[in-house]
């Protein structure tokens, strides 16, 4: 017996919402999750009086690196309502960024993830969720799952079957869109005093029912030197620079595959800290606008005045917008 | 000298090469000459809340920070000291702040102190950090008003 959820109590939330689950053993009961490596497929975890049954672990894929086992994030069934969720348990853990050349010690955050969780609530430009504390104190967080790929596969999927100029008409203008939508709830959080800490386009995930792009994983943390929000717009940099460009536009690769516009290209025509990608796309692709590529040109080696904050970055993704529309109906009268 | 001059001097500092230029040329400058006041001024970044697994770690971590910041500040004191200053004319402070910005930090700290002119030193960061970090003398010379600032590289 534990607490209200005795073990046949149990047997029959599981029997009622899992039909397929065999279990021949009473089940381990968990109300303390500190010990995250031992709480493992098939246990129960119990938070805010809500059982949860523990199915895998999740993985980060990352660069075409193998898989890393998340041990301290499990995928689970909310055995109150049925419904599929990520509980992501409490992990202190410090390690060291790297970017580029530059390296800064980072640490996971579950308070700073749960005041965004409650921060955020339903905006649709996040993922959603709450966070509990177990019995011993640790804020856990109880995540809805999306449904849908990253961003990152999304354009390469894209580049798998189409051409440049073909997506950059019509596809790039409503990914921009929906990028637009993501620096806006960037922010939201920085006006709530918030950064996000660890933006990529594998951490925007394209949601499959609605389209909708929304931001995951806020936990990353490091203590910031003077501009709170400087890392999370170079991430915002980077992502705009990565759908700009139909992927990465790597120096050598351009080396092997365009050896002439290798030849045109410059330092600083790179990315600001990323030494091998192309941050002046207009070099290689000419019907990307000027208005445009001055923007991602403040990512650059050769930028001068760097984005303070995401409403700069936005304000010059709307004069863009609007401008580039002005001139196509120009045009078409 | 005019009595309607604020001869009182910040120098913010920390524990980096460029914070002990400042205070040389704090020192080299002014040591000699009576009728200056130097404050040494280090603010003391309060830590994410889950920074540290438990507060006894966090405690801990400060206990030992407190201890290098007021070494730090002793050596710094005496650097100027040395150079001149009367050892009435020299004070240190170091303070605990949440600071979503450390240049605002130091100035509101000396805007509460009442000093005119601010003293700092300038790391000389490559383009890429400053870009991804920020500068923390280059926002002060950006957004400080009502002082003079003295960056020394």
């Amino acid at each position: 017996m534990t607490g209200q959820f005795s073990q046949e109590v149990l047997q029959k939330l599981v029997a009622h919402w899992v039909p397929g689950q065999r279990q021949n053993q009473p089940f381990r009961v968990y109300r303390d999750t500190s010990n995250f490596f031992s709480i493992e497929y098939g246990d129960i975890v119990i938070l805010n009086d809500t059982p949860y049954l523990i199915r895998h672990n999740t993985k980060e894929g990352r660069f075409g690196l193998d898989d890393e086992v998340k041990y301290w994030v499990k995928r689970a069934i909310d055995l109150a309502t049925g419904e599929a969720k990520i509980v992501k348990l409490v992990f202190h853990e410090k390690f060291i960024a790297r970017i580029g050349d530059i390296s800064f010690e980072c640490f996971r955050s579950p308070l700073k993830e749960a005041r965004i969780l409650n921060l955020v609530g339903s905006r649709p430009n996040f993922m959603h969720g709450i966070s509990v504390q177990d019995d011993q104190g640790n804020m856990v967080r109880i995540l809805d799952v999306i449904g849908g790929i990253t961003l990152a596969d999304h354009v390469w999927d894209l580049a798998s079957r189409i051409d440049h100029e073909t997506y950059f008409y019509q596809y790039f203008p409503e990914i921009l869109d929906n990028y637009i939508e993501c620096a806006e709830a960037i922010r939201f959080l920085h006006q709530a005093g918030e950064k996000h800490g660890d933006i990529r386009r594998d951490h925007i995930i394209v949601d499959r029912d609605s389209g909708v792009y929304r931001w995951i994983d806020f936990d990353y943390n490091f203590r910031h030197r003077e501009n709170m929000f400087g890392y999370d717009l170079f991430g915002l940099g980077n992502v705009l620079m990565f759908l700009v460009g139909m992927g990465d536009l790597l120096v050598p690769r351009l080396k092997i595959d365009k050896p002439d516009i290798f030849a045109r290209l410059s330092d600083n025509d790179t990315n600001i800290v990323f030494n091998n990608r192309v941050a002046n796309l207009i070099k290689i692709y000419p019907y990307i606008p000027e208005d445009l590529n001055r923007i991602l040109m403040h990512f650059s080696k050769s930028a001068n005045v760097f984005y303070d904050q995401a409403a700069e970055l936005l304000d010059d993704l709307y004069e863009f917008k609007s401008d580039f529309f002005k001139k196509e109906i120009t045009n078409e009268s | 000298m005019s009595p309607e001059i604020n001869r009182n001097i910040l120098i913010a500092v920390d524990a980096s090469e460029n914070s002990r230029r400042a205070v040389e040329y704090v020192g080299n400058l002014l040591g000699d000459i009576k009728g200056f006041k130097a404050t040494l001024l280090h603010v003391i970044r309060e830590p994410e809340e889950d920074e540290f697994p438990d507060p006894g770690e966090k405690d801990k971590w400060y206990q030992e920070h407190r201890r290098h910041v007021n070494r730090m500040l002793a050596e710094y004191r005496g650097m100027l000291m040395e150079a001149g200053f009367a050892d009435a004319d020299v004070s240190a402070r170091s303070s605990l702040r949440y600071c979503p910005s450390m240049a605002e930090c130091i100035l509101a700290e000396m805007d509460s102190l009442e000093y005119a002119t601010l003293v700092v030193g300038r790391r000389g960061l490559s383009l890429k950090e400053e870009f991804l970090f920020g500068s923390i003398s280059g926002k002060i010379v950006r957004i400080a008003r009502n002082c003079a600032v003295w960056v020394v590289e």
